[in-house]
């Protein structure tokens, strides 16, 4: 249950950078999840990778200390706020009443004279120990918040740092983490939070500090496109900071095995408008609205041509030709540019993927299971090899090895509520009987936070009831743009036990495939079909429409079935079905 | 048992300290005659009309022994045992303690001989008033700021600003330190003394490699000092084995131990305001009452002569257990020069008076930049920046012990003296 402690690690020194040890703790209590996840990294980098294997490459953990979770207790302990947190508050106010409180006395000159030495952008990390505990990542459920610490006035980046590491606090009691440790049979008053600070990986351009790529890599994956099997794994970049990738927003998949085979795309036009467009970085510039309790209050969203002019895009881009509807490679001409990372990955000028692939399979080594990574690399100024690749988290993957047998032909099986060849997961589910669902009449992406502001409480009601659901919804989950798909954390739909994406011709978007609460839907179990509305999936909305409401309104309506759902998905086809068992046929 | 008798002159020890680090320094002779003394005293007298009706007249003291460095800075002290000699001693330490933490401070103490135990507010109120009434033309921001003292607390602080405000004709928060909160003080100030020793004995136990969490340590004293330092200490793993404090009662002080670690809250709540625990109950809650000086030889790690001047002597020195690793000195010179070569000959690492307590000074310097800007810091904010002076001032002074191969004392004196007669030589003052 505490997993690493701080004798694995060395005490901060208060030299940052300049200390023996880029890699310290804070603290005698444990480091958390995310912590037991970098000193794998740190192990597997010491045992595994050695030096200059991939030249001109630095692959390292950026500098950072933890605060273990004996400080996290001295917070709560000393200004009561475990009463505070039995009032079950709005985040907002529970937040506001972290930021009231008092960090305990003897981290306090740590934290001064660190940021009394560091000028550069700080990320403050949440690092659960149930996340930990139950070898199960909680990726998105707590909140990160980067600070620029870019501040003349030390003072001032102290109290920006102290902000920030109350912020992550407070995030422990969040409504939606309430709701997600509810899902995991332990109660939100066993979980401790320690807190990672660390470097951002990155440069400055002007008032913007950000990596020229981050990713996530998993070394399996249930869901496969083109001649990728599931232990290929699956690889997804951005450009600029990983939230991009965490909120679900566009960015770019591809299988390490396969680093030059495109995603199904359908023209290079369709590429241009389904890749990224915008990108995150830590606001160097003019001190934006106070507010501390809002993750983003020192980020920003720039545009491409911003990248352009920060001289970012070379190796990340091709550029498109509106005459012959093609791409070009890097940026020769003026143009569309098209964040595809092809300079990287097809015409190999910085070895990205090598990396990648190494790290995914050393990983797996040490980990000996599946294993998921995150990272953020900087290149040189000339666009050649990365000179820093930042290793930022490993975590073991939970893969379901369970034989289940659904082909293409079973697809056409009568009697299926649904029926796809794009889904992910594996493993058959036959206890559902309850189905929240946002209807699709009348359903218009400008209505899209109210349905999941529905569903969210739909949400909370039954798993207060404890009964797991089938949600279906349109466009990309928890995607931040509501214009793309519902906005929601995965707290607010965690206890779905299987989840549709689907499109309809006014939300007619490329589908995520779940990028967003991948590793969480992993974790859980969690099946996530694709359903295009102009593809050859099923579902059958006139059955849904047919069967008893328990509520409903005129955008989202909760079904109870007498008889469970028999849910079946065989990862290695990637097909799955839902049907009503008997009492609901018709 | 220990009474609160005087048994020594702390100026002559204070005095002999100082020629010790003249003659390391090599100082010349004017710079040893302008530091040797006070650069200005004041003896008054107080006239007071107490509640029965009569008139009594107390005497009150202020001593500047140096402000080449800034404003003079130092508490007012109500105590029957009062003397000159005392204050004289106080406010050079104060000297030392500003210069060696590096505040841009200068060195006073005040006094009044009286006992507050027998006094009601409203005496001890005039009291106040009447000590600033005597010299407030050399008070003030710019030229001396009192603070709180032994016996002396924020609400005798308050009654002294107003004083001063009502006379000058304004407001002048930053006159004073050690305010009550609401009335232009500073969070952290409560914790700042006691927090600042622990944060010594923090970088101490490194240099010794010992884990907090592995000793155990015995507290004189059960004041604000005492209480903060046990509970910062408490806070960072280590065990609090027995505490003492002065009884008002019998006039003698107690040591009240439990082997397996005294409970803080549990002692605060069976304690005066004074800090003066109650006999019976902490017997009742199972603790071994034992007589006062019994703190000193008890079988732990860490002393902290948390109360006041003479404590530590020629005569119970030896009684110090071999067990014994490191003293540090939350009271002022708790510690006879005869005692201390006693401990530095056993090998026992000891941490100053005047850089173990700057925490108090050094926050009071912080409540004072608060109070003449007329802006609050958090309290995060005070104790981070209080951690950090302490430290790195820990830190020098044990450096250049081990450079030079001097005792703690020695090292922490010749930083504070030597920036003191600096910034005199930079003054043409010498």
């Amino acid at each position: 249950m505490n997993g690493p402690t701080v004798p694995d690690l060395p005490p901060f020194d208060r030299r940052f950078f300049g200390g023996h040890e880029r890699f310290t703790r804070i603290g005698q209590g444990a480091v958390g999840g995310k912590g037991a996840g970098l000193l794998r990294i740190h192990q597997l980098l010491l045992s595994h990778l050695e030096p200059g294997a991939f030249p001109g490459c630095a692959i390292e953990i950026p500098t950072l200390t933890v605060v273990a979770t004996d400080m996290f207790d001295a917070f709560m302990e000393r200004n009561r706020l475990y009463d505070v947190v039995g009032e079950e508050l709005p985040d907002d106010r529970l937040a506001n009443a972290f930021q009231q409180a008092d960090l305990p006395a003897e981290l306090l000159g740590d934290l001064r004279a660190l940021v009394g030495q560091v000028h550069q952008p700080l990320a403050v990390r949440s690092s659960s120990l149930l996340e930990d505990a139950l070898y199960r990542p909680f990726a998105g459920v707590y909140a990160t918040k980067m600070i620029p610490n870019n501040q003349p006035d030390p003072d001032v980046r102290f109290r920006r740092l102290v902000e920030a590491v109350k912020f992550v606090y407070a995030s422990t009691f969040f409504a939606s983490a309430r709701n997600y440790v509810r899902m995991t049979e332990h109660r939100i008053e066993e979980e401790k939070m320690a807190v990672l600070i660390q470097e951002v990986v990155g440069r400055r351009h002007g008032d913007r500090f950000y990596p020229d790529v981050s990713g996530v890599a998993r070394s399996y994956n249930f869901y496969r496109f083109g001649h990728a099997r599931p232990e290929d794994g699956v690889a997804i970049l951005a450009l600029g900071l990983g939230k991009t990738i965490v909120d679900g927003s566009l960015s770019w998949s591809y299988s390490p095995a396969w680093p030059r085979a495109a995603p199904p795309f359908a023209s290079a036009r369709d590429m241009l408008h389904q890749t990224q467009t915008e990108f995150w970085a830590v606001n160097m510039g003019k001190p934006p609205a106070y507010d501390p309790i809002r993750e983003t209050e020192y980020l920003l969203r720039a545009g491409l041509q911003d990248a352009e002019h920060d001289g970012t895009l070379q190796p990340l881009v091709s550029t498109y030709e509106p005459g012959s509807d093609r791409l070009s490679p890097c940026m020769a001409r003026p143009g569309p540019r098209v964040v595809n990372f092809a300079p990287l990955l097809v015409h190999d000028v910085a070895p990205l993927n090598a990396v990648v692939r190494r790290l995914l399979a050393d990983g797996e080594q040490v980990l000996g299971d599946k294993v998921e990574i995150e990272f953020a690399a900087t290149f040189s100024g000339d666009g050649a090899f990365p000179t820093r690749f930042g290793f930022l988290q490993v975590r073991p993957l939970v893969v379901s090895h369970e034989l289940v047998a659904v082909e293409s032909a079973d697809l056409r099986a009568e009697g299926l509520v649904l029926a796809s060849r794009n889904v992910m997961g594996n493993g058959v589910v036959d206890g559902l009987r309850d189905i929240v669902y946002a209807r699709p009449e009348g359903f218009e992406p400008r209505l899209s936070r109210r349905v999941g502001a529905e569903i969210a409480a739909r949400n909370d009601a039954l798993l207060a009831e404890g009964r797991p659901y089938l949600l279906i919804g349109f466009g990309r989950w928890g995607s931040t743009d509501p214009s793309l798909g519902i906005p929601v954390v995965w707290g607010q739909i965690c206890g779905a036990k299987a989840i549709v994406e689907a499109t309809l011709p006014a939300m007619n978007v490329d589908l995520s495939q779940g990028s967003h609460f991948f590793h969480n839907m992993s974790s859980f179990q969690v099946s996530y079909f694709c359903v295009r509305h102009d593809g050859d999936e099923r579902l059958d909305w006139a059955w849904l429409a047919r069967q008893p409401a328990a509520t409903e309104t005129d955008l989202v309506r909760h079904v109870r079935l007498d008889a469970p759902l028999l849910v079946k998905v065989d990862g290695r086809t990637g097909c799955g079905v839902v049907r009503a068992t008997a009492a609901q046929g018709d | 048992m220990v009474t609160a008798s005087k048994r020594f002159n702390s100026f002559e020890m204070a005095q002999a300290q100082f020629d010790h680090v003249a003659g390391i320094l090599d100082l010349d002779q004017a710079t040893r005659d302008l530091l040797r003394y006070p650069l200005r005293e004041y003896h008054f007298a107080i006239p007071v009309r107490m509640d029965d009706g009569t008139a009594r007249v107390f005497r009150g003291f202020r001593v500047q022994h140096n402000d080449a460095r800034g404003p003079c800075k130092g508490g007012v002290r109500f105590h029957p045992q009062e003397t000159a000699d005392t204050v004289r001693a106080l406010a050079m330490w104060m000297t030392w303690k500003c210069a060696v933490v590096d505040i841009p401070l200068g060195g006073g103490k005040g006094g009044v001989i009286c006992d507050p135990h027998n006094l009601s507010m409203r005496e001890q109120e005039q009291i106040c008033r009447g000590w600033v009434r005597q010299i407030v033309q050399d008070l003030g921001p710019q030229r001396d700021i009192p603070a709180p003292d032994i016996m002396t607390s924020g609400q005798h602080m308050v009654w002294m600003l107003d004083e001063f405000e009502t006379i000058r004709g304004g407001r002048y928060p930053g006159f004073i330190t050690g305010k009550p909160v609401h009335l232009g003080g500073s969070l952290g100030r409560a914790e700042a003394t006691g927090f600042g020793v622990v944060f010594t004995v923090r970088e101490a136990l490194k240099e010794l490699g010992l884990r907090a969490a592995d000793t155990t340590a015995s507290v004189q004293g059960f004041g604000n000092v005492a209480q903060n330092a046990i509970k910062l200490y408490q806070q960072i793993g280590g065990t609090v084995a027995c505490v003492s404090c002065w009884d008002q009662a019998d006039q003698v002080s107690y040591a009240f131990r439990k082997k397996d670690g005294v409970n803080l809250d549990a002692l605060l709540g069976i304690a005066d305001r004074f800090g003066g625990i109650d006999k019976q109950k902490a017997r009742d809650l199972g603790y071994d009452v034992l007589p006062g000086e019994a703190w000193l030889e008890q079988e732990v790690d860490i002393l902290m002569p948390n109360a006041i001047e003479h404590q530590i002597t020629a005569d119970n020195v030896r009684k110090i257990s071999p067990r014994v690793r490191l003293i540090a000195e939350g009271a002022n010179g708790p510690t006879t020069p005869e005692a201390d070569a006693v401990i530095r000959e056993g090998g026992v690492f000891l941490i100053p008076d005047f850089l173990a307590n700057a925490g108090g000074v050094t926050c009071s310097y912080f409540e004072q930049v608060q109070s003449n800007a007329n802006y609050f810091w958090e309290k995060d904010e005070v104790l981070g920046k209080l951690d950090l002076k302490m430290t790195s001032a820990y830190v020098a002074v044990s450096e250049l012990a081990r450079k030079r191969k001097l005792s703690m004392r020695d090292a922490a004196y010749v930083i504070g003296v030597s920036r003191v007669a600096q910034a005199c030589r930079d003054r043409r003052w010498v």
